[in-house]
């Protein structure tokens, strides 16, 4: 019995650890499809010159969750046509905000963006989205950082921990 | 009417909606100046509407609602629109924009600031180039040319002509024929993203805001159609391209600028075109009667085959 006990302590504290973990590289899987999203953003706005909506609905398709409902979400709301883009845009984001991994640095960069989205000729649009994929390669670099150094940390931890725990019991 | 309410901003379309239906179907134009009284035309008449009793002024705000809407909130989209000063919304409407100008190399390269809204009304007569047709079509289409000065109904009437050869006529027995139509200034056809919005008939195939003389050679070499129908006609390598077309036994209806068969004569770009004899039919229209007004059809020798006003 007490054995029993032992192991399932032991296999709970592990899940723990690989679940904290797992929000580590969730934040870097993210923001590489944030990306990737906002370069074929660019790519549909500088080569297509399609309009946001139909834009978006392309993106949508080739991006996995939470990003894509951030897209939908926005589409939807163009659709729909009332206030400007960037009202659309802000909106979109607080709704979606939460299912993401995301920090304050990514919503600040994806904020400045949303400032200009739509209301720039092409040249402008492309700096505007070139100066955010800089800023998220930086965080990106920084979450891998995070990653590798945290990731293998969290998961001994928990495993370690929930051998500290049963031995306390004992 | 109804697709340009769509995108009016807010405050205007609820002034347009206090018009009954009968009056809405008269407009012409909605102009649209910021910080000046909004503007409607009827019947060649300006009317500066009220909203809640008073004279409504333009605001910055609806003239970025206006550019929003138009623009699906892409102003990157409307690049080539904002260096012709013109976009065609759905339902073949015209919108004209003016403001502040911004130019490369001496050549506009967009309008920025706009300022200034136009937006005209489309309405697609149809029938009105029924009474030539028996003057046109003898066995087969002509070659034609119509003819009139600006706001004669040329375009107009060279639409309607359109749509009669593409769907053609059952009781005069005349069958459909496939028509390619090149049109540079968005006119005739009024696309939206390729797709015309007039009824022009389902054998119809439309170069829109292509270069004409281009346009045309594309068209021959790729779409093969029966007939050309190409609008304003004037420069040289239009009339080389039409020599071109004419030769490959390909109809060719044409519209240019002009009050009489003598004015061709004086240009140097259209006289050999008209002393070649290729046209046919040359149709003078005139604005006596109001525009569609049809003066006169003449032969290629210039000779009068019928003389009677016709709305």
């Amino acid at each position: 019995m007490k054995l029993l006990g032992a192991v399932l302590i032991i296999l709970a504290s592990t899940w723990a650890g690989v679940e904290w973990s797992r929000t580590v590289s969730e934040r870097s899987r993210q923001l590489r499809q944030l990306k990737a999203a906002l370069q074929s953003l660019e790519a549909e706005i500088v080569y297509g010159m399609t309009p946001l909506s139909v834009a978006c609905s392309h993106i949508c398709r080739q991006v996995g969750h939470p990003i894509s409902w951030f897209f939908d979400s926005f589409r939807k709301k163009l659709d729909a046509g009332q206030g400007t883009a960037y009202e659309a845009w802000m909106e979109s984001m607080e709704e979606v905000w939460k299912y993401t991994a995301f920090k304050q640095e990514e919503k600040e960069v994806m904020k400045q963006l949303g400032a200009t989205i739509g209301q720039h000729d092409r040249e402008h649009e492309q700096k505007q989205i070139k100066l955010a994929l800089i800023h998220l390669e930086r965080e990106e670099r920084e979450a891998r950082d995070n990653q590798m150094k945290y990731e293998r940390m969290f998961k001994s931890l928990g495993v370690l921990g929930g051998i500290l725990l049963v031995i306390l019991l004992i | 009417m109804e697709e340009a309410l769509r995108v009016l901003p807010e405050n205007v379309r609820e002034i347009l909606c206090q018009y009954t239906e009968m009056e809405r179907s008269t407009i012409e134009e909605i102009r649209m100046r910021i910080n000046r009284p909004l503007e409607i035309m009827i019947n060649g008449k300006p009317n500066f509407p009220l909203l809640n009793g008073q004279t409504y002024f333009i605001s910055k705000d609806d003239s970025s609602q206006m550019i929003n809407k138009l623009s699906h909130y892409s102003l990157y989209a409307l690049e080539e629109e904002l260096k012709k000063g013109f976009v065609t919304i759905e339902g073949g409407h015209r919108v004209g924009l003016a403001g502040k100008v911004i130019t490369l190399n001496g050549h506009v390269k967009a309008i920025r600031d706009i300022a200034s809204f136009n937006v005209r009304i489309a309405k697609q007569k149809l029938g009105i180039a029924v009474p030539l047709v028996s003057y046109l079509y003898a066995g087969g289409w002509t070659n034609t040319i119509i003819l009139g000065p600006p706001q004669s109904g040329k375009t107009t009437m060279l639409r309607d002509l359109t749509r009669i050869m593409a769907e053609g006529d059952n009781v005069r027995r005349i069958p459909s024929a496939k028509v390619g139509i090149v049109d540079e200034r968005s006119e005739i056809a009024g696309c939206v993203l390729g797709v015309p919005q007039h009824r022009l008939g389902d054998r119809v195939d439309v170069l829109d805001a292509c270069p004409k003389a281009e346009g045309m050679m594309m068209m021959i070499r790729s779409m093969s159609p029966e007939i050309l129908v190409v609008d304003e006609i004037g420069r040289k390598e239009d009339s080389e391209a039409i020599v071109e077309a004419i030769n490959a036994g390909i109809k060719l209806v044409v519209t240019v600028h002009g009050t009489s068969m003598d004015d061709l004569h004086r240009r140097p770009s259209m006289q050999g075109l008209i002393n070649s004899g290729s046209f046919e039919r040359i149709v003078e229209l005139s604005r006596k009667d109001g525009p569609g007004t049809i003066h006169a059809i003449k032969d290629k020798t210039g000779k009068e085959i019928r003389r009677k006003k016709v709305i």
